[in-house]
């Protein structure tokens, strides 16, 4: 069963479609200063895989390469044609969970904000599991986080 | 005017009143003092504030029934908020039941993300990234800053009769936090989210995570159908999707290559994520 499962992950990780928000350059490898393989043109549809760093590997016709996780839209081009009646039923998925999520028709939306009685009992709950500094710090050693000097950009 | 500021200052003071009994008169006294220039909220009322908002918001949704699911957001937002120029906050952090996806960021340290939320992440990196974009809103006071200023607008209208009425009755207390939930609806200033955005990337990168995070989130969103009603209240707060990657890559692309090989920690969100 693992093996098969190991088997089906990379035929995976090609489901998901994206379009192109700008006409973009196809990279041979994940990198600005690597070799184009073609030019892609605005709006084309990819397969969109894995993703190193900054880049998404993508399938385009027969080409097969790199571009700027940022020139994706991911989504096939259905959902834009998606509209009346249909949309109370309709749900929204995403390509790599395949989880459904039904319309909402409770929780957390405008009306319920507005019609909200404060719940004190609830928010003193929420303060038992909140973490110290340093507990929060230690999870970070653990996950080999490491403390980083970044400028603010403004 | 003097009477104006007083009644403004009235206002903001009468949360503080009640949770830390301070002396309302000491408190009229001193906003006398202060004449023509407006007070700045200070921290123990900004707490007092946040608190008021964040026992509604928990009014409208609870807390999701998963304590691994809260601990692990806490000890991931906390070490988030600790690369912030305020990490002394009393930060707590929460998963509200609820389908929508939506986070909300509350005056004093309060951040509350939805299940909805949590269930499209696929990394603690995503998470971090959604925290950081929140911690930002915290850190720069933007929803504390709406707040006075709606409460300085609302009450140039309306003011001699305000300050007329007795003011330990309570009712200032409620209209500041009809304020302050209205604006959970209504949304920040688009600048505001811009710059949650920015600051945003900036601070999970400091925390050490993937810097790709919150780009992450915001393509999942984009993904989505925009009809969907999960996405009615996120939608009409913030600015499009589209939009916000579009600002991201134009001023964050070098941030965003420089931190983007640090840890996604996919399996560790997964564990503990996921346990349910």
């Amino acid at each position: 069963m693992r093996f098969l499962i190991l088997f089906l992950f990379p035929v995976l990780c090609w489901a998901e479609p994206a379009q192109l928000l700008r006409s973009t350059e196809l990279k041979k490898e994940p990198a600005t200063d690597a070799p184009t393989v073609t030019r892609l043109a605005e709006n084309a549809a990819v397969d969109a895989g894995e993703r190193r760093g900054g880049w998404v590997r993508v399938k385009a016709g027969a080409a097969e390469g790199w571009v700027r996780l940022l020139a994706l839209r991911y989504g096939g081009t259905a959902q834009s044609g998606d509209s009346g009646a249909g949309q109370l039923f309709s749900v929204a998925r995403t390509g790599s969970s395949g989880t459904q999520v039904t319309t909402g028709v409770r929780g957390l939306d405008e009306q319920m904000l507005a019609n909200a009685r404060p719940n004190p009992a609830e928010l003193s709950k929420m303060s038992q599991f909140s973490s110290t500094a340093e507990a929060a710090a230690g999870f970070a050693v653990q996950g080999h986080l490491e403390r980083k000097s970044v400028p603010e950009v403004k | 005017m003097r009477l104006l500021l007083a009644a403004l200052l009235l206002v903001v003071a009468i949360p503080v009143q009640a949770q830390f009994n301070f002396n309302i008169n000491k408190l009229i006294d001193s906003a006398k003092n202060v004449r023509g220039a407006t007070r700045e909220i200070n921290e123990p009322e900004e707490i007092a504030i946040g608190n008021d908002l964040a026992a509604r918001l928990l009014g409208a949704a609870p807390l999701a029934a998963d304590p691994r699911l809260q601990r692990y957001v806490n000890l991931v937002g906390r070490w988030v908020a600790a690369q912030t120029s305020r990490p002394g906050l009393p930060w707590r952090f929460g998963v509200l039941e609820a389908p929508q996806l939506n986070a909300f960021a509350v005056p004093g340290g309060t951040i509350f993300v939805t299940r909805g939320l949590v269930e499209r992440m696929k990394s603690e990196a995503e998470l971090a990234g959604v925290l950081a974009h929140e911690i930002v809103h915290v850190q720069q006071k933007h929803h504390l800053k709406a707040i006075q200023k709606g409460a300085q607008t609302a009450l140039a209208g309306d003011a001699l009769a305000f300050a007329l009425k007795d003011a330990r009755s309570g009712e200032a207390r409620d209209k500041l936090l009809a304020l302050g939930t209205e604006l959970y609806s209504r949304g920040l200033d688009k600048s505001d989210e811009f710059e949650a955005d920015r600051l945003g990337v900036v601070l999970a990168a400091r925390a050490g995570y993937d810097s790709y995070g919150l780009p992450a989130v915001l393509q999942t969103l984009q993904a989505m159908n925009a009809q969907d009603s999960s996405l009615a209240l996120m939608f009409k707060t913030h600015p499009a999707p589209g939009e916000r990657l579009g600002a991201l890559g134009e001023k964050m692309q070098p941030t965003l290559d420089a931190y983007a090989a640090q840890p996604q920690l996919v399996e560790r969100f997964a564990a503990e994520a996921r346990s349910r």
